[in-house]
């Protein structure tokens, strides 16, 4: 595209650049499956040879599996009151006007522009003040907090690019507001609605600072983790385990990204309705 | 003024053609759907940030809060003198305000970082954008898989890397470059900067890619047509309508790098510290809630200001710009 | 006459400090094909989507079938609607489409299928209830939309510009298809159209409409024969138009002094807007002026006039010429039979008209 425009002789110098910068990108990753499966408390080279010890104390490792029992619970309940709190901001701002909906839908997006720690310094304060416990729940009271703005932000693209005759068009047919619902808006927001619910539930699943200040005697992986490193005994399963949440994770993407073009296929709308990337 | 008079034109023009129907049952139906969201936000948010910022106007002895109004912990911020209570957590070599210290060192390098990291995202973000014909989603996938790694591991393996027996010092060792170790690179600030440029890269990168592929590329053409070689067009027209992208993606990386826990834990060693290690000190180990609240209220104070100077200047910018 | 099937009273619509529809009133029958025409933004979707049930009127009343439509939802209405975008449910095939509104009401799957075939074999498009809406081109689009409607059994099907998507000639294959379909079926069509071509020769009557009012409700030759004002003859079609006094009203006929043409007598039906005061304008289609090439050809009036423009057009020709003492040149055109000559721009020629053709407006 941009050969026709005689920036071509640049391209050279700028590949060479590229591929540096996704050398840089990489490195600290390459070295994550390296070590979990060099045979050696010590993580340094040379390397001393090949050993898959560290995934099965992985398997032993009673604290992890609570931890990501955890996790799992964490993110997914937040990622599931996150977007069903998306689904009814989104739908708000796309398709109603309302008096005070700028400075509304302004402070739902405040946790965006905030830095983490606020939020759990902010959020320990008040937990202090009522005199409530630390436990998981406090932890999902603050990552619903802070993935709300990023479902709304997804599913706002994805019902701003619903065509409002197709809602009309139902009720015109003798259909409900909420059988319109149902039966159209649902189904052509459905890709939005899975990449909320995957974008919160992996932003859940990686934060460590809120869950650091809100969690009890229940830590979450990342808290879990950030314990483990102060061992160095410990370093390689954490390695282990940190290639398995990465192979884990771009298996979720890959399917993520299946499902999005498969209803895109189907309903024929290609990048619509809010997709991964 | 003619955009104002367009905008009054599009305006009159609406009821046939956007046809926005807005009864009242209309409002009604918004706010309804709005108010579980707003709820929310409300709750665990206004008034937490509140509760902070009326709790860093108090002062705390052991378990008990004194709740008479006091700047006593702005004070210890942000004046010279010494407050009397805190200890040599930090390491009592400290003679000038550790706090004040810590914030501005936050400040500056988290400036830093944001533009560190813009200036290395950006000709990749060109790059792919004009230079890559078929497989842009190959690269931009290719860039963001190294961040579906734990925040936590992808940080700590630049320990790994730079660290005193890291792999950068033993390669540099076992090929007779060093005799010694290099100190330079591992707990410092250098370190602790490196590693955010790096942990914030896509960040940065998806932005300014977006932006630049909405360039309409004959307006490109159409410079070079004007006379425009490959640098002046680049400043002229490429630079500036991708400026949106930029402004966006230094607020990005500026605002969440400023409180980076993590990081400067990990690898700042004790002269690479930022306010955030402070914030979590008196909140856990020095239990002094309220200057810890007065710490957070700074730090917020700050991001605030810079970002709406970032943004600000992007408005005067903008519209200064012959539209 | 058939009775009317909606009745529309003083409707007003603000949106804001934005009249939509300034107070509309007026019939329409039963069976009939019914066309609103006018420029954008002159209210016509608006009022369409007041019988709709899509928007409220701020004011006056809808009865449609002898029931005030006052605060029945569109759900509730027995209106359908065909989109301009015809919004065709991209996750659903063709019949699911068609079937959508079916599937709310207590009938059988077998009689659902049946009727979905029915209202398909309708528009032409029998056996591709299988296929996915996404895969179909424009035309078959609106025919899914028209089956979708009229599979309902609609009191009042209403159309909002359906053919403007269309290329020019799918768009007059279907005007065609629309007027056979609509006396096939016998519901009353409401056609929304800025084109208006498209409502002379589909419409029973049209609804001409400027600024949120109607300013004119006839038949289509009406309209074009008797406009009631300069807005209305210069839209639907070209209008000439000269300036002219009225010297006496006789009832049955009037006595004008018209510019250039000089005095004219015409019957009172040519003055339908009936405009008040002594200075009036009197119109003429362009058709209705004819240049005679030779001696042997005349007309019941003849004024000498000079050729300014010519513009040659295969079938026809338009010629701009300028009348004694009228300044804007007149436009008329004529159908380029064989030997008849084209004239040039500076040549003098013979314009016959007639006292018949000329309409009085304000």
């Amino acid at each position: 595209m941009s050969g026709e425009t005689g920036t071509h002789s640049k391209g050279t110098g700028l590949r060479v650049y590229a591929f540096a910068y996704l050398l840089f990108l990489y490195a600290p990753v390459a070295l994550l499956p390296i070590f979990a499966f060099n045979d050696s408390q010590i993580i340094a080279f040379p390397l001393s040879g090949f050993t898959d010890r560290w995934f099965g104390e992985l398997w032993e490792a009673e604290p992890l599996h609570e931890s990501l029992m955890n996790s799992l619970f964490v993110g997914i309940t937040s990622s599931v009151l996150a977007t069903l709190l998306g689904i009814c901001a989104a739908r708000a701002s796309t398709r109603y006007e309302f008096p005070g909906k700028k400075p509304m839908m302004g402070f739902v997006m405040l946790p965006l522009v905030l830095p983490e720690i606020i939020v759990g310094v902010a959020m320990i304060n008040i937990i202090v003040q009522l005199g409530m416990d630390l436990s998981l729940w406090t932890v999902i009271l603050g990552h619903v907090l802070i993935c709300t703005p990023f479902a709304i932000a997804i599913l706002s693209a994805a019902f701003a690019s619903l065509d409002r005759s197709l809602e009309e068009a139902s009720l015109d047919l003798g259909e409900t507001r909420m059988g319109t619902f149902l039966r159209v808006t649902l189904p052509l927001v459905m890709p939005g609605i899975v990449s909320s619910l995957l974008i919160c539930f992996t932003i859940s699943l990686d934060e460590f600072i809120i869950a650091f200040f809100l969690t009890g005697a229940d830590t979450t992986l990342p808290v879990y983790i950030w314990g483990q490193l102060r061992f160095p005994g410990r370093l390689p399963s954490v390695f282990a385990l940190g290639t398995l949440m990465l192979l884990a994770s771009l298996l979720l993407l890959t399917l993520g990204e299946y499902f999005r073009r498969r209803s895109a296929r189907k309903t024929g709308i290609e990048h619509t309705a809010g997709g991964l990337v | 003024m003619t955009v104002a008079l367009d905008e009054a034109a599009s305006e009159a023009a609406r009821p046939q053609t956007k046809r926005k129907a807005r009864g009242p049952s209309d409002a009604r139906r918004g706010l309804t759907l709005m108010s579980p969201v707003f709820g929310y936000a409300l709750l665990l948010l206004a008034i937490p940030l509140g509760a902070t910022i009326a709790m860093s106007f108090w002062s705390q002895d052991f378990l008990t809060f004194d709740r008479s109004g006091t700047l006593e912990n702005y004070a210890a911020i942000w004046t010279d003198d010494m407050p009397d209570h805190w200890t040599g957590i930090f390491g009592s070599y400290w003679t000038e305000n550790l706090y004040r210290a810590l914030l501005l060192r936050s400040l500056s390098v988290s400036l830093f970082v944001t533009a560190a990291t813009l200036l290395l995202a950006f000709p990749i973000a060109y790059y792919v954008s004009f230079h890559v014909r078929k497989n842009k989603g190959l690269w931009i996938f290719l860039i963001t898989i190294p961040f579906w790694t734990s925040y936590l591991l992808r940080v700590f393996l630049w320990k790994v890397i730079l660290g005193y027996e890291g792999v950068v010092n033993a390669s540099l060792m076992a090929l007779g470059v060093i005799d010694e170790p290099l100190t330079s690179i591992n707990y410092s600030i250098n370190a602790v900067v490196l590693t955010l440029a790096h942990a914030w890269a896509p960040f940065a990168i998806l932005p300014i890619f977006v932006s630049l592929e909405k360039i309409d590329r004959s307006l490109l053409e159409a410079a070079e047509d004007l006379g425009d070689g490959p640098i002046r067009r680049f400043f002229r027209v490429t630079l500036p309508l991708a400026m949106p992208g930029v402004v966006a993606a230094a607020l990005i990386v500026f605002i969440p790098t400023i409180g980076d826990y993590v990081t400067p834990k990990l690898l700042g060693g004790k002269d690479g510290l930022m306010i955030s290690n402070m914030i979590e000190v008196q909140f856990k180990k020095g239990n002094d809630q309220p200057l810890g609240s007065a710490l957070a209220v700074s730090s917020m104070m700050i991001v605030a200001s810079i970002s709406v100077l970032f943004v600000w200047m992007n408005r005067k910018y903008l519209r200064a710009r012959p539209s | 006459m058939a009775a009317p099937i909606i009745t529309l009273e003083k409707v007003e619509k603000r949106f804001g400090d934005v009249v939509a529809l300034g107070g509309v009133s007026g019939e329409i029958r039963a069976g009939e094909f019914f066309s609103l025409l006018g420029p954008s933004g002159c209210g016509k979707t608006t009022l369409l989507r007041c019988i709709a049930g899509f928007e409220d009127p701020t004011s006056g009343a809808i009865i449609l079938d002898g029931k005030h439509m006052e605060g029945v939802p569109a759900n509730h209405r027995p209106t359908n609607m065909v989109f301009q975008s015809y919004a065709i449910f991209p996750h659903l095939s063709v019949a699911e489409n068609v079937g959508y509104g079916l599937k709310k009401q207590r009938i059988s799957r077998a009689e659902r299928a049946q009727r979905v075939e029915e209202a398909l074999a309708m528009v032409d498009l029998a056996g591709y209830g299988h296929r996915a809406s996404h895969a179909l081109s424009g035309g078959q689009r609106q025919r899914v939309a028209l089956a979708r409607a009229l599979v309902m059994r609609p009191k009042v099907l209403l159309l909002d510009e359906p053919l403007s998507a269309l290329d020019k000639k799918l768009r007059e294959q279907m005007q065609v298809e629309l007027r056979r379909l609509q006396r096939a079926v016998g519901i009353t069509f409401i056609l929304v159209t800025h084109d208006q071509e498209e409502a002379l020769t589909m419409s029973d009557r049209i609804a001409v409409m400027f600024g949120g009012q109607i300013a004119q409700l006839d038949t289509p030759q009406n309209l074009y024969r008797r406009p009631m004002s300069r807005q209305v003859a210069s839209f639907i079609g070209f209008m000439n138009f000269l300036d002219a006094e009225i010297r006496a009203d006789g009832g049955h006929s009037i006595d004008l002094d018209v510019a250039a043409l000089g005095r004219v007598e015409v019957p009172s039906s040519q003055r339908p807007g009936k405009p008040n005061g002594r200075k009036v304008s009197v119109g003429i289609r362009p058709e209705m002026l004819t240049i005679l090439m030779t001696d042997s050809e005349t007309a019941e009036r003849e004024i000498e006039a000079e050729v300014v423009d010519a513009a040659y057009y295969g079938d026809m020709t338009y010629y701009d010429v300028r009348f004694p003492g009228v300044a804007e040149p007149a436009q008329i055109s004529m159908r380029n039979t064989a030997g008849r000559r084209i004239l040039e721009a500076g040549d003098r020629a013979r314009v016959g008209w007639s006292s018949e053709s000329i309409v009085v407006l304000d």
